[in-house]
């Protein structure tokens, strides 16, 4: 069965092209002038360059961190360009007719139409290029239900008390390796704020594509829903097939005020590298959320790109009856490793938080989830269910479980299930029998593992997510 | 016996039972019908005693005493026993020592001595052929991996082995089979006398052809909505509960 | 090094008997000195302190005459005891062939001894083997035959008279099962009185071709002592392991279980039992390697924890990439009784092979407030019936122990660590 899966599994990665634009870059390196650079090139308020300039003090003093279940070379920080911006937006186009047309094209390519015709109804897009947000569409339906949706570099100016406030409030600067750095040197993300009571009459959507070589993306993404409000947020990312290594260290946060609700959902595809592991992004994002009173965050995510994962979208249930859920599907192929999960602190009394983590391995990747459930002293009542499954797919690959479970509080309930199979010959047999093919077999039986995750996803995610788990998973049956 | 006054309660502060009356005398049966979700069962576990159901008014009085004063294993000891619908499963915690425990429990409150441990095993033994259940289940853990069936005769056992005054039984036919749910009634036809006295509540008719009545309550919406002697249950049977709901509402 | 680690090499050079083992000791002393002593992010004791060990002023144990406590485990059985880490003849029964202390073997059973310890061991997995190898002065060499079967269990009682203030012993034992052998054994840790004091043990278990082992381990001493334990396995093809260890409170005690299957057929079950109370920790950390196709593992830890005690469990399972149609299963279930308990669990699988079914699951809650209704409801106090509960809880392993002994033996210990007081326990114990 093993030599089938394995050819199914070798499909050509249909987002690796590279767009030829002439962009503003700056030359690889990092130090206080890079970050003065970017500061100045956005005009940035000065408490912004002090915010950025303690950050890098703080990421200077940190180490690298390496108990993840992860390997790659060490990473030179100073063989990166902190900056680059497609040259046609030194000054940002007021409409999409003024966006460079080879850019529109690169995003017509990845199947993310930019012209606000041609959108699937009912989706804002911003769309960040390397690290500069090019176009978010939209804005005027938005502005209308007072949704604010915009680049964060605009929002630094336009919304600075918001900015100021909530900037690192969930995240902060010194959490983590890669999140002081992405404090030093982000660049661009999107900032969305929801007033109160107010239900996004839209979902919000961002696609991400790192295009130059060398560069490192740093967005930053800040997501406020006040007092009563809904929004749901999806989050895309691609980028170009390269040799090299790229480095992308994202910090998102979100803060759901009382009774708000934030739902999250990424479709991962970063370049993962090709089949003997050469190349592919190294994604080391952090991304992580408050929850107030009553309210919720759910993360939905599908993790398919990328060389290297270290990733943990997380909820701080900081509010009494808050709810935290994560949902994700890892599939890793040939080389990738990935090492993601996430971690629910119950800090409110009756909070609750649901877990549900499908990994998938094949080739020779290695996949490891790793969770955090903490009951902290004052999480009366408060309950969690995890269920963490994987998947193997031929026998050079690795499936990993790292659950810790802490729990201070008698009242608190805290399950955690977790198993291991793989695809059964039954199964595959079963399905042949009835007339498949071995690659429908195995991709069916995938989808079928992932269902209560993708059934989280927003309608027509969840479908791209259903192919790209087929290509990704192409060459894997044998 | 049971004296039972506008009595309200509620869970989850849903109000469930909304002054709902019912006086028993010693020795009588009393069964109690009703559409699903009418409150029957709330009416069993807020008797014995169950945390998260709340009596919001109203009094309950067991031979003359504060029955809501007193605290769930108090009710046991004065005589009440709930035969449950769902009985749960306790691992590791063995039969016998539950029923013994209970049973000593319920001699000391009545200012008795203790039984040795074999003129309890003695009891345990005929309680268990009174119901047919293998001796062997003494030595399992509480009702774990009963069946349904097993379930429920373990809880008559229980009930011979306490002689309670006030049985309460719970949907005890449901899922029975004809045979167990003989073995059921023969077991508390056995028990009935003039100074004990008994609540079957239940939704078919059934059962009541085995341990007859001497009245049938309908509840519906909290409430006794319509009292009658056996020939009640059969009409109830015949009917159904919709006719009812319209009559009184 | 640590304050702990200077001090524990100055006694180290003071053990000097018996000459056949002072090149080992050297050997060990050497690799202790230069262990990296943990610190707060060190994954291994991240939920642990080593302040209880650091914080005191230790001295080795001495060899001296003790009583036998009144109330012994087994009596049908075969008793060795060790008193303060040294064999005891006196209170030891007549030893048969195979079952030998270090200090009586011969020059050409040394040899054997010497080839055979620390074949088990991944020192650096656990920091504490280096140690008591450093200390090494005596221990129990259990070595059967091809095809032997002993008797009787073999009751091994280590008694620590704690004299003194900061007594420490060193206890080891070495197991090797040959072909298709059987044997039984209970390590049992007593301290004989209430003065800070500890034990390193670090047991090796070498099971040969179809071996089969029962291996009991009780570690019940109170509060001042400190255990630092370790057992490490190797099971040949179709060897059997049956694995039982329980645990109450003290100040630290800290138990390591590393057991790797090294032959395919091989098949073992752990349980485990730990009930701390009052500021007690207790740490176990198991790991079970497959390394080669066809094992099974069933392995089951439960833990009551009440008052402000912590404990930790971290219980990995890890499947080698030629260890295809493993069968492991992993379970760890914890009950807080108590609003300042605490437990920190983290069941791991780390699984290099496709054709496996694995599973592990963990569980943290109170006691189940619907049993405690039902047992209410049938007159039992509350007070009685949560000791019953959490008794049951454990029980459940108990009950299932081949060693019938044993198992009587256990359920009024196990009972009155819920409750002190008879009216509570009295419908638990019986006989």
């Amino acid at each position: 069965m093993s030599e089938q899966v394995e050819k199914l599994i070798r499909k050509e990665y249909s987002a690796g092209f590279h767009t030829d634009i002439e962009s503003e870059t700056l030359p690889p390196g990092l130090n206080e002038e890079v970050i003065r650079f970017i500061s100045a090139k956005k005009g940035e308020p000065e408490w912004l360059l002090e915010w950025r300039l303690k950050a890098f003090k703080v990421w200077q003093s940190m180490q690298e961190p390496d108990w993840a279940h992860v390997t790659y070379p060490k990473i030179d920080f100073q063989a990166i360009s902190y900056y680059s911006a497609p040259k046609s937006l030194a000054d940002r186009p007021k409409s999409l007719d003024e966006v460079d047309p080879d850019l529109i094209e690169t995003y017509n390519k990845l199947g993310i139409p930019l012209h606000e015709q041609e959108m699937l109804a009912g989706v804002a897009v911003d769309a960040v290029f390397d690290s500069v947000s090019v176009v978010t569409t939209f804005r005027e339906k938005l502005e209308e239900a007072g949704v604010i949706f915009c680049p964060i570099s605009e929002a630094v100016h336009k919304y600075p008390d918001l900015v100021k406030k909530y900037l690192g409030s969930v995240v902060p600067q010194r959490d983590n390796y890669y999140a002081a750095l992405n404090s030093a040197v982000f660049s661009d993300g999107s900032f969305v704020y929801i007033p109160k009571g107010v239900r996004s009459p839209m979902e919000l959507s961002t696609y991400f594509r790192i295009n130059e070589m060398n560069t490192g993306q740093f967005e930053r993404t800040l997501i406020i829903a006040d007092e009563g409000a809904y929004v749901s947020y999806l989050e895309g990312c691609t980028a170009p097939q390269r040799d090299e290594n790229q480095l992308h260290a994202a910090v998102v946060e979100l803060v759901a005020l009382d009774n708000a609700e934030i739902k999250y959902s990424t479709v991962q595809n970063w370049y993962p590298g090709n089949e003997e592991g050469k190349g592919g992004i190294y994604n080391f994002v952090t991304k992580r959320g408050i929850c107030h009173t009553r309210a919720k965050i759910s993360w939905t995510q599908v993790e398919t790109g990328s060389a290297v994962t270290w990733k943990y979208p997380s909820c701080i249930l900081k509010g009494d009856y808050s709810i935290g859920e994560f949902y994700s599907v890892a599939l890793t192929n040939n080389f990738q490793q990935a090492d993601t999960g996430t971690k629910m602190i119950h800090l409110g009394k009756h909070t609750k938080s649901t877990i549900i983590s499908k990994g998938i391995s094949a080739g020779q990747s290695q996949n490891a989830y790793r969770g955090l459930v903490r009951m902290g002293p004052t999480a009366e009542g408060a309950r969690n269910y995890t269920q963490c499954d994987s998947l193997l797919i031929g026998d050079r690959c690795g499936a990993h479980t790292f659950p810790y479970i802490e729990s201070a509080h008698p009242t608190a309930v805290v399950e955690h299930e977790a198993t291991t199979s793989k695809v059964s010959d039954d199964q595959m047999f079963l399905c042949q029998q009835r007339g498949l093919d071995a690659e429908k077999a195995v991709s069916m039986i995938v989808n079928g593992f992932c269902r209560e995750v993708f059934k989280q996803l927003p309608m027509e995610f969840a479908v791209e997510a259903g192919k790209l788990l087929e290509v990704s998973l192409e060459g894997s049956v044998g | 016996m049971l004296k039972i006054k506008d009595l309200c309660a509620s869970v989850e502060e849903k109000a469930i039972l909304r002054s709902l009356n019912l006086e028993i005398k010693p020795g009588e049966i009393h069964a109690i019908m009703g559409p699903n979700g009418a409150g029957k069962s709330t009416l069993g576990n807020v008797l014995a005693g169950r945390p998260g159901y709340e009596v919001t008014s109203g009094s309950v009085e067991l031979k003359g005493q504060d029955l809501l004063e007193m605290d769930p294993e108090v009710r046991a000891r004065e005589g009440l026993f709930l035969a449950f619908q769902y009985p749960v499963e306790i691992p590791g915690v063995s039969n016998m020592e539950l029923l013994k425990a209970a049973v000593d429990a319920k001699r000391q409150h009545e200012g008795k001595s203790e039984l040795s441990a074999i003129e309890f095993m003695k009891m345990a033994r005929e309680a268990c052929k009174a119901v047919s259940l293998d001796q062997s289940f003494l030595k399992r853990g509480v009702n774990e991996g009963f069946s349904g069936g097993e379930k429920k005769r373990n809880e008559i056992m229980q009930m011979m082995l306490l002689e309670p005054s006030l049985c309460i039984l719970d949907e005890t036919d449901s899922g029975l089979d004809i045979d167990a749910l003989q073995v059921v009634a023969n077991g508390v036809n056995a028990m009935r006398s003039e100074e004990r006295s008994f609540i079957v509540v239940t939704h078919y008719q059934r059962l009541l052809d085995y341990i007859v009545p001497d009245f049938v309550h309908v509840l519906a919406h909290g409430r006794i909505v319509k009292s009658g002697d056996k020939s009640l249950a059969l009409e109830l049977e015949a009917k159904g509960y919709s006719w009812l709901e319209q009559e009184v509402l | 090094m640590s304050e702990f680690q200077i001090q524990s090499v100055a006694l180290a050079s003071q053990q000097t008997a018996p000459a056949w083992l002072s090149h080992l000791r050297q050997q060990q002393t050497e690799t202790w000195q230069a262990a990296a002593w943990p610190g707060r992010k060190t994954e291994a004791w991240r939920y642990t302190s080593l302040a209880p060990l650091e914080n005191q002023t230790w001295q080795l144990a001495q060899a001296c005459s003790a009583e036998l406590p009144d109330d012994l485990v087994l009596s049908d059985a075969l008793r060795v005891v060790f008193v303060n880490g040294h064999f005891s003849a006196q209170l030891s029964d007549p030893l048969p062939q195979g079952v030998t202390p270090f200090s009586r073997a011969q020059p050409e059973e040394q040899v054997l001894i010497l080839a055979g310890l620390n074949q088990t061991l991944v020192a650096d997995k656990h920091l504490f083997a280096s140690l008591n190898g450093a200390l090494l002065n005596d221990g129990l060499w259990l070595h059967l035959e091809p095809g032997q079967r002993l008797a009787q269990p073999i009751y091994l009682l280590h008694l620590q008279t704690a004299q003194q203030e900061g007594e420490l012993a060193p206890v080891r034992i070495l197991v090797q099962l040959g072909q298709s052998a059987e044997a039984t054994l209970l390590e049992d840790y007593r301290v004989q009185a209430p003065g800070i004091s500890a034990v390193s043990a670090v047991t090796e278990l070498q099971l040969g071709a179809n071996a089969s082992l029962q291996h009991y381990r009780l570690n019940l001493e109170e509060e001042n002592h400190l255990h630092l334990g370790s057992v490490h396995a190797t099971l040949a093809a179709d060897a059997r392991l049956q694995g039982f260890t329980l645990a109450s409170g003290s100040r630290l005690k800290r138990l390591d279980y590393h057991l790797r299957h090294l032959g395919q057929g091989a098949d073992l079950k752990l349980q485990g039992i730990y009930l701390p109370r009052g500021n007690q920790r207790i740490d176990y950390h198991t790991e079970v390697e497959h390394v080669v196709p066809h094992c099974t593992t069933d392995e089951v830890f439960r833990g009551v924890i009440a008052d402000t005690a912590k404990a930790c469990f971290n219980g990995r399972i890890h499947i080698h990439p030629q260890a295809q149609k493993t069968l492991a299963e992993m379970s760890n279930r914890n009950l807080l009784t108590s609003p300042r308990a605490e437990i920190n669990t983290k069941p791991e699988l780390e699984i290099y092979a496709d054709d496996v079914k694995c599973a592990h699951g963990a569980t943290v809650s109170q006691l189940n407030d619907e049993a405690l209704f039902y047992m209410t409801s049938r007159g039992i106090s509350a007070a009685e019936a949560r000791v019953m509960l959490s008794f049951g809880f454990v029980n459940e392993l108990v009950e299932g122990l081949a060693l019938e002994e044993l198992r009587v033996w256990l359920r009024p210990k196990i009972a009155a660590i819920f409750a002190q007081t008879s009216s509570l326990t009295r419908h638990l114990i019986h006989d």
